[in-house]
């Protein structure tokens, strides 16, 4: 699959990449190539390293690189900060958006999204400028204006906070999105409106990383590809029915694949 | 046994107040607080005596003020500059408490200091010369906000006393500003009495600059049904102490009190604060916050006395600190004594650091680690600053704060 020929340079290729955090392997060589327009789904048992991969291409400081690299758009992203490679339109969806108080969700808002604008050479927005943007990317996660004045997740309902997730992305408008169970914790409308809002903000020159256990986002962001992770490896990859196979047969299925490896 | 000589040979007993000799005469049989006792044993002994190295200074050079004036109906005051305050307006009145009403009130509360506990205040009562004792008398209501300020001069040791009466029903908005000069001792004892159903918005604010310190002693004493709110912020000394005790004379009283002190380089800043309900239906709430950087110490200790007399009591204590640096040292303890057995007391602290997960969210959204530090220590601050009545709209403190942390 990944070798197919494609029109255009990758987004981001994960090369053999192991990593660790206080000496203990996570990830053990994955290897993952994205195109632009693509969408691909990891999917494994919890605490197979799906999160930690998210994590290392953001750049979270508490894990080391042990082996490969990670490139975005052509470079070499090892030793970029967490900011530079948002900067440069990597965007991580936390699987728990974390609560920061006494921080106006507002000004978090307008202070990342001027960040992301001058790496594009962009003008800064003023407050009033921002608010009338923001108001506009609100529509696509039919998000409360109200949520705006709060300090950042504070209070917000799981629902709430993955809706403020996506509203970031599409403030942010990333090259590419690897969003971390951003289906967890939401009802079944509130699926639907996170997974409109993805499908609005994405395009064909941008690509999205979905992780997570269940069909049922996927029913709603049809992806191009599936992976299957297992101790810190792709132990499987195939097109999108693979999600439906095993959702069908279960994990223990993939452990022949493991034995294989 | 220096420091008295120092007062002594700044002047002949003739010329001494006869509060200052009371205060001497406490002080003489042990001049120095002792430092095995639980309120002075971690406090730093050299920086103590660096504080009382420079010599007692009873004038002060010019005064430049720390921010302009917004409005006009402001009430400035500076102690030490003498003039004669009687504002008699249609809804209130500020006036100048006459000398007998001043020794009357001073003497009652030295009657009851002991010799560690108000060390500080006795220093103070020691120093202060007449003129560096204001004396106010607060009635009405509209009364506009009033703004008083402390200072020590550069290489010398200041005291400065403040008295304040606020009479039955009134209710005012108070910023009390201690300001230390380069090479400088600040001796700031403050006494505040409040009367039945009064009320009061309490700021106080000190700061100093390289190598300045800080004694800094509030007393307030709650009549029945009276309101004491206490916003305050110490940052920026080589050593300060502030020490709070605030006595519910006969319950129904309230208290709220947010505090906090941040500490940079080798500083030492320390809150203390003793909270006694003497009635019943008392209510305190009560949080500080410590933040340590570099090879600073900060310490708060805070005790709640809660004798019989006092049932249905409420009160919280909470200390929250930050701790910045792996050399920085914070110590903390609030303590609880109940006697009454229909209470509802509770207390706790933490310390902790700068939350890396919130960090590492902020910069997964383009922000910098120095902006993202600058954001969470802004909203550890907030709470505190707004808190502080008058200064928050217009004095920008948070800047202020973030700018140099």
């Amino acid at each position: 699959m990944q070798s197919k020929m494609k029109e255009s340079d990758p987004i981001l290729e994960v090369e053999n990449l192991s990593a660790s955090t206080d000496n203990l392997p996570i990830l053990k060589g994955v290897s993952l190539t994205v195109y632009p327009g693509e969408i691909h789904a990891i999917m494994g048992r919890n605490g197979c390293g799906k999160s930690t991969l998210s994590k290392i291409i953001a750049g979270h400081p508490s894990y080391n690189i042990t082996n490969g690299d990670i490139k975005f758009l052509g470079e070499n992203i090892n030793s970029l900060e967490p900011e530079e490679r948002s900067q440069s339109g990597i965007f991580l969806g936390f699987q728990y958006p974390i609560e920061i108080p006494g921080v106006s969700n507002l000004e978090f808002l307008r202070v990342s999204t001027n960040a992301r604008r001058k790496f594009l050479k962009k003008e800064e927005l003023d407050t009033f400028d921002f608010e009338e943007l923001v108001k506009e990317k609100l529509e696509i996660v039919k998000m409360d204006p109200a949520f705006l004045s709060r300090s950042v997740n504070q209070g917000f309902s799981g629902g709430e906070k993955k809706r403020n997730e996506i509203l970031q992305m599409a403030l942010l408008e990333p090259k590419i999105a690897i969003l971390d169970e951003t289906d967890s914790g939401l009802d079944i409308d509130a699926l639907r409106i996170v997974a409109s809002g993805i499908k609005k903000i994405s395009n064909a020159q941008t690509a999205i990383i979905l992780i997570t256990h269940y069909q049922r986002l996927l029913d709603e962001i049809k992806p191009n590809y599936v992976h299957v992770m297992s101790d810190g490896q792709i132990i499987k990859t195939g097109e999108s029915d693979l999600a439906l196979e095993l959702e069908e047969k279960g994990y223990e299925w993939t452990d022949n694949f493991v034995k294989e490896t | 046994m220096e420091i008295i000589e120092k007062i002594k040979t700044n002047k002949s007993d003739d010329n001494l107040t006869e509060i200052q000799k009371i205060c001497l005469h406490k002080l003489q049989s042990s001049p120095l607080p002792n430092p095995k006792s639980e309120l002075w044993r971690l406090s730093n002994k050299s920086k103590l005596s660096t504080f009382l190295d420079f010599s007692v200074n009873e004038k002060d050079s010019k005064f430049d003020m720390p921010y302009p004036k917004n409005s006009q109906s402001t009430i400035r005051l500076i102690i030490g500059e003498n003039y004669q305050i009687k504002l008699i307006e249609k809804n209130y009145s500020i006036q100048q408490l006459s000398e007998d009403e001043l020794q009357k009130y001073i003497k009652e509360q030295i009657s009851f200091f002991k010799q560690n506990e108000n060390w500080s205040d006795l220093l103070n009562l020691s120093l202060s010369c007449k003129n560096n004792i204001l004396g106010l008398k607060i009635n009405g209501s509209k009364i506009p906000p009033i703004e008083i300020f402390s200072n020590a001069s550069s290489n010398s040791l200041n005291a400065k006393t403040l008295v304040i009466f606020l009479e039955k029903n009134c209710d005012v908005e108070l910023l009390q500003v201690n300001l230390g000069k380069e090479n400088s001792s600040l001796s700031q004892s403050t006494f505040f009495c409040l009367k039945e159903n009064s009320s009061v918005n309490h700021g106080v604010v000190s700061y100093g600059e390289n190598r300045s310190n800080l004694l800094n002693s509030l007393n307030v004493i709650q009549q029945k049904n009276s309101s004491y709110n206490l916003g305050s912020l110490h940052f920026k000394f080589n050593y300060a102490r502030f020490e709070i005790s605030i006595n519910q004379s006969a319950g129904n009283a309230k208290t709220h009190i947010k505090g906090m002190q941040i500490t940079k380089k080798d500083e030492q800043i320390s809150t203390y604060t003793k909270i006694e309900f003497n009635g019943p239906n008392g209510f305190l709430d009560q949080i500080n916050k410590s933040l340590a950087d570099d090879k600073s110490h900060a310490v708060f200790e805070g005790s709640i006395l809660v004798p019989k007399v006092a049932q249905r009591t409420d009160a919280s204590q909470l200390s929250r600190n930050l701790l910045l640096s792996n050399l920085a040292q914070i110590d903390t303890k609030p303590q609880l004594e109940i006697i009454a057995d229909d209470v509802k007391c509770k207390h706790g602290a933490t310390i902790s650091q700068l939350n890396e997960e919130e960090l590492f969210y902020m910069r997964t959204r383009g922000i910098t680690l120095t902006e993202a530090s600058k954001l969470q220590l802004s909203s550890y601050f907030q709470e505190i600053i707004s808190f502080i009545p008058i200064s928050k709209d217009k004095w920008d403190l948070l800047d202020k704060l973030l700018n140099e942390n």
